[in-house]
């Protein structure tokens, strides 16, 4: 007994201290907490694949002043984490909307400042107005956004399966020709391809969920064609069973099927190619070689887009020392993201210093050069941005489970394609309705 | 005479025969069930010496090829090492744990054992509280706990956490099946009312006070997106937002490293239990079971 | 052991604990009220401060349409707009059926294998203290640990659930999480096998001495087991019951940790339970005063829920 109340009058005790002191201190924290001296920027990317060396770079260039790069996870969480904090007055002056889902929501929100005139005045930034093919987000008039980078999507090759089965490596061809070599490719233990590219995408590009007068635009072949075709792989086996992929969640892992050599055909882009040169931790005894997109009859675009989006926070105090870091960020600094996968968006630098920047240390030892040389330059991969933005977090979540359903067989293309058709349209009209 | 003796050292002998018996019977079931709930810590210290590319190989590799302790190292003294976290969070649950304790046992106490104006309305009011899903909460008390001067700092973690709906909802619970006449006897001898929670009804709870540490303790250790929302300098992190640096850039974690470092992390929360469910065991000892 | 010895415990089974907790009121040896309150506002003032207060602005949320990035000027009052919205939203009501299937079957499930492992773990087997533990672990694992676990133990080809089914003959196996029919059985699984540690955990807190030793002395007048749980055991652990009962149905009806992690509320929208239908509209939809109408719609149900188990308690229990 007499041990029994020790134990709670200690316990006791030192949670009212506890309270007490936690009482105490609350009081005296400070709102949002002082400016601080350094420029903070907030990005996706972990400091160590790029932005701690291009944030050093820039301390370099601009002595006496400092910047504080802070990290967040490019998630719905971690975006979210992003939208409060910059809801909410916290101290952020750049940041980084990564895709289309999180721009439809910053862009006309006014937590983004307009950047037109800057860009204007600056002849190395003349590519931004381009509007053919955008490299910014232009809302209202406004430019409130700039991509960074650019993301070409390829075909990857295994080349050891590639050679097994007697195939050329393709340097241009079309839907076709992909679906008769993931045939070629496939045996026993082996698909041919991961999955389809985004066929759509390749024949109608940019905006392509929408139609003319802005509503849905699903009604159009291409879907219901790019569906048929993953269907079609699926059930002859030429691409990877769409029940393994959700079973073994390989939507987030595809490099690890893809180094153990259960497929051949990779449709990806720069970003995984990080999996490829670490032999320590992703060993494999292939190497692999890219071919571009395949093109359709109706289309050739790379389906890739421009993307890595800076932006600047209007109710940044140093806005001229924010600008002055988005310039460096898509110019001299582009160099350092390089290693990150990350190809500039503008062509600051040469090809050749890009392809051996991204593709680092040996590269003749993993990958054959010449045709990635091919496959994200020579080929001159067209990209594209999408400038209409609506309903994008609904229309994709449509797509992802219609496409999920359709390739495990529960639901045929036409079944799933026109259920898309449905509740985009719901969405957009959602969203006029609001507007 | 005799012939009774023996009858009952048979009948001893007997009874703890079979008592042994029962043992196994229940305990050997009860084991091989165990090893169904050992599986996912196992997965966790196997992938936590694994290559990232042989963490998800079906069907499941349990033992590491190669075995590699780059991982602890990299969780542990690399650039985004995860023990300041781990201080953070250490401070923040055993505050949280401490606060909990305090205020859950007296409000629980006052629902179940004092009588005042109003007692029930207050409590279902309470309970209501607790059924709003947490994660609406989570803009609003940013904006909130933003004016208050809280955000990004400990306190926004620790203070809410002092004082919950469960747990004095818990504590009501075993409150209300202890005796009163306790009490009343007591308050007969004149006892102050402060004294005989703390004499009487605080030691019977003991063993469900160790239970609601525990929870508040695994609470607070795991809780993800309070802080997340929360906090936003990395020094102030707690150790399920430092798990994040160890994400890539589309949001993947590094199983090896998120493993590791949920090993490191887990360590602390079981040692928290073993020394907590003590308690019960203690509690049951009295019973005589032996 | 001499049942004469203790006195209260018997006493205490006689009289229905939370009968007598309704009828404190009015006692003359109660003390006065501002002693109940005293000892009610620590948590009173704390509930009220952090948990209340941005709580109302969440009922108030349910009745704007707000985005969040348009900032706290971008609020638009529109009325009961979203419930309008929400009674016709096939979406939300597939989501509350299958909330409805998975609570209504795991919670259940839970707290009656959650009793079973306390009553086991509380007798006398080898290595109990490490067996606590264990059963607890489900509960203290990162989730990402367990979805991955579950992931690779559910493989529709390779895992060994389904491997274990093959060996005993049956045919068309469970597509498990590549299944929209299968899914929504494999998260009730896995929600089942995490909660039993859990509750085992709080009914063997509550698993105190009295019961024990009411049963010796039961057991030497040659009451059967049955006898001895209902009439000894099983009173003493309504209230605890309850509190499990409420907070795993609490908990079913808020939890998404799991289904964001494993499934995302696929195949399909086959996994997606109102809270992750909810997560949806506000973090991927930003529509944050369509996501508060939907917690103030699972609010209501809960509610009502809850209501329901304590009546049925209340009712039980003044039978007794």
């Amino acid at each position: 007994m007499a041990g029994q109340t020790t134990l709670s009058r200690r316990a006791v005790l030192g949670a009212t201290a506890g309270a007490g002191l936690a009482t105490l201190l609350s009081g005296c924290g400070g709102s949002p907490g002082p400016r601080s001296s350094a420029l903070q920027v907030w990005g996706g990317v972990p400091g160590a694949s790029g932005p701690d060396e291009l944030v050093a770079g820039f301390e370099e260039q601009h002595p006496g002043e400092k910047v504080a790069y802070t990290r967040f996870v490019n998630d719905d969480r971690g975006n979210l984490k992003l939208d409060t904090a910059l809801q909410g007055g916290v101290d952020i002056d750049v940041y980084f909307t990564y895709n289309s889902t999180a721009m439809a929501l910053r862009a006309g929100s006014g937590v983004a400042l307009d950047l037109t005139d800057r860009v204007r005045a600056d002849p190395a930034l003349a590519p931004y107005l381009d509007t053919q093919a955008p490299r910014a987000t232009v809302v209202d008039g406004q430019m409130v956004a700039l991509a960074t980078a650019r993301e070409p999507y390829f075909v990857l090759v295994n080349e050891a399966l590639r050679e097994q089965a007697g195939v050329d490596l393709p340097r241009a061809w079309d839907v076709d020709d992909f679906h008769e070599m993931a045939r070629a490719l496939t045996r026993p233990g082996v698909h041919g391809a991961y999955s389809v590219p985004d066929t759509a995408r390749v024949s109608l590009g940019a905006n392509y969920w929408y139609a003319p007068d802005g509503g849905s635009n699903f009604g159009d072949p291409a879907f219901l064609e790019w569906l048929q075709l993953g269907r079609t792989m699926i059930d002859e086996g030429s691409a990877y069973p769409w029940t393994e992929v959700l079973a073994r969640q390989l939507a987030a892992y595809q490099q690890n099927p893809f180094l153990q050599g259960e497929f051949a055909l990779w449709p990806t882009a720069p970003f995984n190619l990080r999996y490829l040169n670490e032999p320590e931790d992703y060993p494999h005894d292939f190497r692999v070689a890219a071919a571009p997109v395949p093109r359709t009859a109706r289309g050739d675009w790379n389906a890739g887009q421009f993307n890595n989006f800076i932006m600047i926070n209007p109710r940044s105090t140093k806005l001229d020392l924010a600008w002055e870091f988005v310039r460096y960020w898509v110019t001299d600094g582009a160099r350092a993201m390089l290693g990150g996968g990350k190809i500039p968006a503008l062509d600051v630098l040469p090809d050749e210093e890009v392809l051996a920047g991204v593709l680092k240390e040996d590269p003749e030892r993993f990958f054959d050069v010449d045709s990635f040389r091919h496959a994200m330059f020579t080929s001159e991969p067209k990209l594209m941005t999408d400038t209409n933005l609506t309903a994008v977090p609904e229309i994709s979540l449509a797509v992802e489970q219609q496409r999920d359903l359709c390739w495990i067989g529960e639901r045929t293309p036409a079944e799933a394609v026109s259920t898309i058709d449905e509740l985009a349209d719901a969405a957009i009209r959602r969203n006029q309705r609001k507007a | 005479m005799t012939s009774v003796t023996l009858d009952t050292l048979d009948r001893t002998r007997l009874r703890a025969r079979r008592r042994r018996r029962s043992r196994w019977a229940v305990g050997i079931p009860l084991w091989i069930l165990a090893l169904g709930f050992l599986t996912p810590f196992l997965w966790m210290l196997s992938t936590s010496f694994k290559r990232d590319i042989d963490a998800y190989t079906v069907p499941m590799q349990w033992i590491p090829d190669p075995v590699q302790l780059s991982n602890y190292a990299t969780v542990l003294l690399g650039e985004d090492s995860i023990l300041p976290a781990f201080a953070n969070s250490v401070l923040v649950a055993l505050l949280r744990v401490a606060g909990e304790l305090l205020t859950a046992t007296m409000a629980g106490y006052a629902f179940a054992r004092l009588s005042f104006r109003g007692r029930d309305k207050i409590f279902l009011v309470y309970l209501a509280t607790a059924i709003i899903p947490s994660q609406l909460l989570l803009v609003p008390r940013f904006i909130y706990f933003q004016q208050l001067g809280l955000y990004d700092t400990l306190w926004a973690l620790i203070l809410p956490g002092m004082f919950t709906v469960l747990g004095t909802f818990l504590m009501r619970q075993f409150f209300v099946a202890q005796p009163p006449e306790f009490a009343e006897a007591a308050r007969m001898d004149g006892a102050s009312e402060w004294r005989i929670f703390t004499r009487i009804y605080l030691p019977l709870a003991r063993p469900v006070m160790a239970a609601l540490g525990i929870l508040a303790f695994v609470w607070s250790w795991n809780d993800y997106e309070t802080p997340l929302v929360l906090i936003s300098s990395p020094e102030a992190y707690t150790l399920p937002l430092s798990l994040t640096s160890f994400t890539d850039e589309q949001g993947a974690l590094s199983p090896g490293l998120a493993m590791a470092a949920s090993v490191v992390t887990i360590v602390p929360v079981l040692v928290v239990f073993l020394l907590l469910q003590r308690r019960f065991v203690q509690a049951l000892t009295h019973t005589g079971i032996k | 052991m001499a049942i004469t010895s203790k006195p209260l415990p018997a006493a205490r089974v006689l009289e229905p604990p939370l009968a007598r907790a309704t009828t404190a009121r009015g006692n003359p040896s109660q003390p006065p009220g501002w002693v109940g309150w005293a000892f009610l506002a620590p948590n009173l003032l704390g509930v009220l401060a952090f948990t209340l207060v941005p709580l109302l602005s969440v009922v108030g949320l349910s009745l704007t349409s707000w985005n969040l990035v348009s900032g706290l000027s971008g609020i638009e009052f529109v009325g009961l707009q979203n419930f309008v919205d929400l009674f016709v939203d096939p979406g939300f009501w597939n989501a509350t059926l299958r909330t409805v299937l998975y609570a209504g079957i795991s919670v259940p499930l839970t707290v009656v294998g959650g009793l079973g492992l306390a009553l086991a773990l509380n007798r006398d087997v080898p290595g109990r203290a490490v067996l606590r533990v264990i059963f607890f672990l489900p509960y203290i694992v990162t989730v990402v640990a367990i979805g991955m676990v579950w992931l690779m133990l559910l493989n529709p080809s390779a895992g060994v659930v389904n491997q274990l089914l093959g060996a005993f003959g049956l045919q068309d196996l469970p597509g498990w999480f590549a299944s929209s029919h299968w899914a929504l059985p494999a998260l009730i699984i896995i929600a089942i096998w995490s909660g039993v540690g859990y509750a085992s955990m709080i009914y063997l807190s509550a698993l105190t001495d009295a019961p024990t030793q009411l049963y010796e002395a039961a057991q030497v007048d040659g009451a059967g087991a049955w006898t001895r749980f209902r009439t000894i055991t099983w009173p003493s652990l309504v209230p605890t019951t309850v509190f499990l009962l409420v907070t795993l149905f609490i908990g079913a009806s808020q939890g998404f940790g799991l289904i964001a992690l494993i499934t995302a509320g696929g195949p399909g929208d086959a996994t997606t339970v109102v809270s992750y239908y909810m997560y949806q509209n506000g973090f991927q939809f930003y529509r944050f005063g369509y996501a508060a109408a939907i917690g103030m719609a699972t609010f209501a149900g809960v509610l009502a829920l809850t209501v329901l188990t304590w009546r049925a308690q209340r009712g039980r229990t003044l039978h007794d």
